[in-house]
């Protein structure tokens, strides 16, 4: 049952992939055009029970409109990348020297030290709701933005970790010792022979982990309330209103709020697929 | 983009209003005044963030801080903050939904507010639902009432009338199946709507001492009473009153069976009016009757949640606080918030003038007049939260497969023992 290309399939086999691809793209893609349809739907359409049919009127402009203008939506943007961008420099920065550690020199405990890091990443990370909670608190990091930030870096480096050490494991080792036999210092090494050669590494990492925190929901909530230190994930939640949930507000609001990460993934799609697969194979 | 319009220029109107008022005279307040609120919808927020102005602006010295949060978010927050970085003013919700954090301390007791005559004597009617242990702990802001919404024009078609009891009601009902249409619609997949059903069944077949005794745990869900009640409700189930496959639905996607005429009622709190009116149902079409009674000689007794407004025990500023709080009960406050283009509720002061609105005046009579045996304040309020979800889950349950009524009045008793055992 390997794949084998549709083009030396017999014809009635290609006839019925032909027609059931886009059948089955539909299916998996009815969510998604039901948020987008009901983006530019009036809110009178949920309460006539139009939900698939032509919106009665386009009202796109008017949702959209309420979202940027008569909402906190922009302000839970801005939270969004400022949550975001300081935790992949801090979790790439991070792991980039302790994977430089971990896969460039041999010491005692370097393996357990590694399994460490590894084994972070098999911890449920729901168990930690409540020690993360109260820790926040006891610190006065609670509801800000420092405290998101520097939990997901802290948690993140698990995983970059792993994927930097292996990198830098593949990486020709003859290298760094030619860069030792003419002299160089250990962070001259890092810096300039290292860092360079680990560039599609930090793309892919950097894509990946962008989409891994931007879509964060959970610590959103248990962290943080509140529009000023709210991400978008959970501001999307503050038009459910006290007796009714606007569903077109929301659906807009949803679109808005995935731009960034589907403009990164469609901007920067060969290091995502690439990091994907980086640490797969070693 | 209308309705921003009319919410900002209620706003405005509202701050208008209240200037003239006769709040000059207080003396100055200081410090900061923090204030959380789960009005996250934008024409209350609008109406809360108005009236919040105003109130800065008879204490200039004030520094007022308001933090909106989602309704739905609020009520998990609010456990968290109330602990740590409590505000100063928080809304809530009276009756047992207060309880726990009257219990573990985290309300002030507010009893000195309502000494003063002036609330004690106009804001008598919703006393009660702010009472624990004989003390009270926050005071109301809004609240509106339940009953039964239904199509006027269906029921003219069908030359019915509004039913005087349950008897009528049910015939009403055979009626309005044999034109091929459904009773009520209801949507009980977040299961409280069907906590309204029993609430006004239970009501009006036993009273409203009856029901307060089984939300404190006095009465055992297996007893013959309680039994009564659910022949009642099976009574209209098996009959094929409600719409099909209600479980699947939330109550607004129970509301296109009414719009379209496929059902012909619908029991619910009036928040369910601006919905129905948007989709084209005006006064012409929608009309309101107060649920009928059941048992001959049973005090009608009526639901009508009310929301409220507390002071944290860990308040910094209670003293501003406590100004606050009786500026929000004011009578030209409370007519001002409540009217149509702001809250569109009922004033929880007697002195306050409700809306020119049809719901609202039927539903300020009914409360103020038609319901001597008291106010619940909902299912899932009164009863405390866990008993309720357990129950509300029975009767989804109920309602679905009413054959299983032994065993879900066995399950409800037992977690009665344990929710009220310690």
């Amino acid at each position: 049952m390997f794949p084998r290309p549709i083009q030396t399939q017999p014809r009635a086999a290609q006839i019925t992939y032909q027609a059931l691809l886009p059948l089955a793209l539909i299916m998996w893609l009815a969510p998604l055009i039901a948020v987008a349809i009901f983006s530019i739907k009036p809110d009178v359409d949920f309460t006539t029970g139009n939900y698939w049919g032509l919106p009665s009127s386009f009202e796109a402009a008017t949702n959209y409109g309420k979202v940027f203008f008569a909402s906190d939506m922009p302000r839970y943007m801005l939270n969004s990348f400022l949550i975001t961008v300081p935790t992949v420099i801090g979790a790439v920065a991070l792991s980039c020297m302790a994977g430089f550690a971990l896969g460039v020199y041999r010491f005692k405990s370097n393996i357990w030290i590694f399994f460490m890091f590894v084994a972070g990443n098999f911890v449920p990370f729901q168990i930690l709701m409540v020690p993360v909670r109260d820790l926040t608190l006891d610190l006065g990091l609670y509801n800000t933005k420092t405290g998101l930030v520097l939990f997901h870096i802290a948690f993140q480096t698990g995983f970059c970790t792993l994927f930097m050490r292996n990198f830098i494991r593949q990486l020709p080792f003859p290298l760094i010792e030619a860069a030792r036999v003419e002299g160089v210092a250990e962070w001259r090494i890092f810096w300039y022979v290292v860092l360079p050669l680990m560039k599609p590494a930090l793309a892919a990492l950097a894509v990946l982990i962008f989409t891994f925190i931007w879509n964060d929901y959970f610590w959103a909530v248990v962290l943080t309330q509140g529009p000023e230190s709210q991400p978008v994930t959970a501001g999307i939640t503050s038009f459910n209103a006290q007796y009714r949930a606007a569903y077109h507000l929301m659906s807009a609001g949803s679109i808005v709020a995935a731009i960034p990460p589907v403009a990164m993934f469609f901007l920067m799609q060969k290091h995502f697929i690439a990091g994907l697969t980086l640490g797969a194979v070693k | 983009m209308r309705s921003m319009i009319k919410t900002s220029l209620a706003a405005f109107g509202l701050s208008a209003v209240m200037a003239g008022g006769a709040f000059a005279a207080s003396h100055s307040l200081s410090g900061d005044l923090k204030i959380f609120l789960d009005t996250s919808n934008p024409a209350p927020r609008a109406t809360m963030e108005a009236m919040i102005a105003e109130f800065q602006e008879m204490h200039p010295d004030l520094n007022v801080e308001t933090t909106v949060i989602d309704r739905e978010a609020y009520k998990t927050q609010i456990r968290n903050f109330l602990t740590a970085g409590a505000p100063d003013v928080a809304t809530w919700y009276a009756a047992n939904r207060m309880t726990p954090y009257v219990k573990a301390g985290l309300f002030e007791d507010v009893s000195d507010l309502w000494e003063d005559p002036e609330i004690a004597e106009n804001l008598a009617s919703t006393k009660g639902a702010m009472t624990i242990d004989g003390k009270q702990w926050g005071v109301p802001y809004t609240y509106y009432q339940w009953g039964v919404y239904y199509r006027k024009d269906i029921y003219d078609e069908l030359g019915l009338s509004e039913p005087a009891n349950w008897e009528e009601l049910k015939a009403n009902c055979q009626k309005i199946l044999d034109s091929g249409r459904k009773c009520f619609t209801i949507g009980t997949k977040f299961l409280w709507t069907a906590g309204g059903w029993f609430d006004y069944i239970n009501m009006r077949t036993h009273g409203f001492d009856f029901h307060m005794q089984l939300a404190n745990g006095e009465v055992k869900w297996t007893d013959d009473r309680v039994r009564e009640t659910f022949a009642k409700w099976r009574e209209l189930i098996d009959m094929g009153g409600y719409i099909d496959n209600h479980q699947t639905y939330s109550w607004q996607e129970s509301l296109p069976f009414l719009v379209n005429g496929e059902a012909a009622a619908i029991l619910k709190g009036n928040f369910a009016v601006a919905p129905l009116r948007e989709a084209g149902l005006d006064d012409s079409k929608l009309d309101f009757y107060q649920f009928p009674p059941i048992t001959e000689g049973v005090e009608l007794a009526e639901d009508a949640p009310t929301d409220t407004f507390h002071i944290p025990a860990n308040a910094e500023n209670k003293e501003a606080a406590r100004a606050f709080l009786k500026f929000v009960v004011s009578s030209n406050v409370q007519t001002q918030i409540n009217n149509g283009e702001n809250l569109g509720q009922l004033p929880v002061n007697a002195m306050s003038s409700v809306d020119d609105d049809k719901f609202l005046n039927e539903g300020f009579t009914m409360l103020s007049q038609n319901s001597p045996g008291g106010v619940a304040q909902f299912f899932d309020r009164d009863f405390p939260a866990e008993m309720a979800a357990e129950a509300m889950q029975g009767f989804q349950e109920f309602m679905v497969f009413p054959d299983n009524l032994d065993d879900i009045l066995a399950r409800l008793d037992k977690v009665q023992e344990r929710v009220y055992g310690n």
